[in-house]
């Protein structure tokens, strides 16, 4: 028998703060775009969004670039034990998914199955609408052939 | 590395759930018992060097008032806020100071009681990229981390279990440890203790407490001049922040304590072999295991073999936090750190009483601190110490 993981999709999250120089990232979950930082100069993404390169320490060569956002999952928690508002939705799924340019992001996986989630696993977004028209990205099984 | 720095003196209040005391107050029962212990007059002491504080250090003059606070008139005041590694890296750099001549004899002091009075303010990426997915902190960090070392090389559970329960047997013999955490356990209770973020259980994990402790460093030719001589000096010293960071994806299971334990063995003239007695930093019981590999006791990978065909009883072939370590003895908040570090004094004086090692040649001391997004931990430190060198 499979048991089902909560999505947490209906816990009310506090509103999301974000930094001056992530404000393309949310302004992109409106059209549920996922665009991360790209170094045009050493040729590399990143994540999470920094003020500066992590590859060079120069600003300037930053820009922001659309990816699919499909990627595989690099290791996993499944919560047992959480704080408000979080408490008594667990169990939940935390994962650090391997985008397939290269960063690790960290999000719930949702719409899956307890015995689904291991490491490798494909994955492709969910976006999961807010209160100010963004959305909080996170991933599912993907589900389409590659 | 160190010429001249020497530890007089150690002293730790009992490490309790939660604290009546004001937190100048723990660090007041330290610094007596300090001056109590080490002879020095209060107006000797002209340095000050400071771990975190959860209750304390939102304050940005947090060594500055506690100076005041506790009336030290200082040519050096320092606060280190590497997390974990505050109390290895004030001590490091209390003995700096002393050996660049910017003051003579310091006070290093750790004072927490975040279970009590916690005003950590953060200022990290957590806010927007960890909370909005539940994220609870070092568990779940630890949780993803153990999934993946288990990807890799796999993961013996009753070997960290052996861990928890050699650590829980040394609390049994600490009588200020944590009250609540001094029962035996056995490696079942271990693996059967509840899931927080799977596979870390609650026996795995540290349990936030309240508490103080501090040293006494000067140099050796005053600790001589004085008649003390019982002395404790760091021969090495090594210290990594964000290992990997230029680099978006890392191997999470090889830590910063790889740069930093080589350079604190190259400073001491020692190998792994050499260690007579090893108190790491240990906020979950994989970070010890992690530790034996990245310092080279061991090779990457083969931890879980390690611990299974080693004693690691204050009786064994190496020694263990033997006063509990943190997550047996209790968590004094960012003070906790000092609590593996004073042990290791106590040893090398000779004074660890029902649970003295046999060994005292010398001790390795670790510090871990922060948890960056989706790797490690922000911060390893590696210190060795050695008695009347």
């Amino acid at each position: 028998m499979s048991t089902a993981v909560n999505d947490t999709l209906d816990v009310k999250r506090n509103p999301i703060p974000p930094r001056r120089y992530s404000k393309p990232f949310w302004e992109a979950t409106r059209q549920k775009k996922l665009v991360i930082q790209y170094d045009r100069k050493a040729g590399r993404y990143q994540f999470y969004p920094r003020a500066t390169s992590v590859a060079t320490g120069r600003r300037r060569d930053l820009e922001w670039r659309e990816v699919s956002g499909k990627g595989e999952v690099f290791s996993f928690t499944v919560a047992r034990r959480a704080r408000p508002p979080f408490e008594g939705h667990e169990p939940f799924v935390l994962a650090l998914v391997t985008l397939d340019e290269g960063v690790n992001v960290l999000a719930n996986l949702v719409h899956c199955t307890l015995e689904e989630v291991r490491i490798g696993l494909r994955v492709a977004p969910f976006w999961l609408p807010q209160p100010d028209g963004t959305h909080l990205l996170m991933f599912e099984p993907d589900r389409s052939k590659r | 590395m160190f010429k001249t720095a020497a530890i007089v003196a150690y002293a730790e209040t009992k490490i309790v759930e939660k604290t009546d005391l004001d937190v100048w107050e723990l660090g007041a029962e330290v610094l007596e018992s300090l001056l109590d212990k080490s002879g020095f007059e209060k107006g000797e002491i002209d340095g000050l060097v400071l771990s975190g504080s959860m209750t304390g250090s939102g304050n940005p003059f947090w060594s500055q008032t506690t100076a005041d606070q506790l009336a030290l008139q200082v040519d050096f005041c320092n606060i280190v806020d590497l997390g974990g590694c505050g109390p290895t890296g004030a001590l490091v750099r209390a003995a700096m100071a002393i050996e660049m001549g910017l003051c003579t004899t310091a006070l290093c002091l750790f004072a927490d009681k975040q279970a009590s009075e916690n005003n950590q303010r953060m200022r990290h990426y957590q806010a927007e990229w960890a909370l909005p997915y539940g994220y609870l902190g070092p568990p779940y960090a630890f949780g993803l981390l153990s999934r993946r070392y288990e990807h890799q090389f796999g993961l013996d559970y009753r070997a960290l279990g052996k861990l928890a329960v050699t650590q829980r047997e040394h609390a049994l013999l600490n009588e200020l440890g944590c009250e609540k955490l001094r029962k035996p356990i056995t490696i079942e209770d271990y693996l059967n203790s509840r899931m927080i973020a799977e596979p870390i259980r609650l026996l795995d994990s540290v349990m936030v407490c309240d508490g103080a402790s501090g040293l006494i460093v000067t140099s050796r030719k005053t600790a001589e001049k004085r008649g003390l001589n019982k002395v404790v000096v760091p021969i090495g010293y090594g210290e990594r922040t964000t290992h990997g960071a230029g680099q978006n994806i890392v191997d999470i299971t090889e830590t910063g304590h790889l740069a930093a334990g080589q350079r604190a063995f190259a400073a001491a003239g020692l190998k792994p072999k050499d260690i007579a007695s090893f108190h790491p930093y240990d906020d979950f019981i994989i970070a010890i295991m992690m530790q034996l590999e990245m310092l080279g006791f061991c090779k990457h990978g083969q931890g879980c073999a390690f611990v299974n065909e080693t004693d690691f009883r204050y009786t064994g072939d190496l020694p263990l936090n033997t006063s509990g370590g943190q997550i047996s003895a209790g968590q004094a908040g960012l003070a906790g750190g000092g609590t593996n570090l004073i042990e290791a004094v106590r040893q090398l004086m000779g004074e660890g009483g029902k649970r003295q090692v046999k060994n005292t040649r010398n001790a390795l001391v670790t510090g871990i601190g922060g948890i960056p997004y989706g790797r490690n931990w922000n911060s390893s430190a590696a210190l060795i110490l050695t008695p009347n060198a």
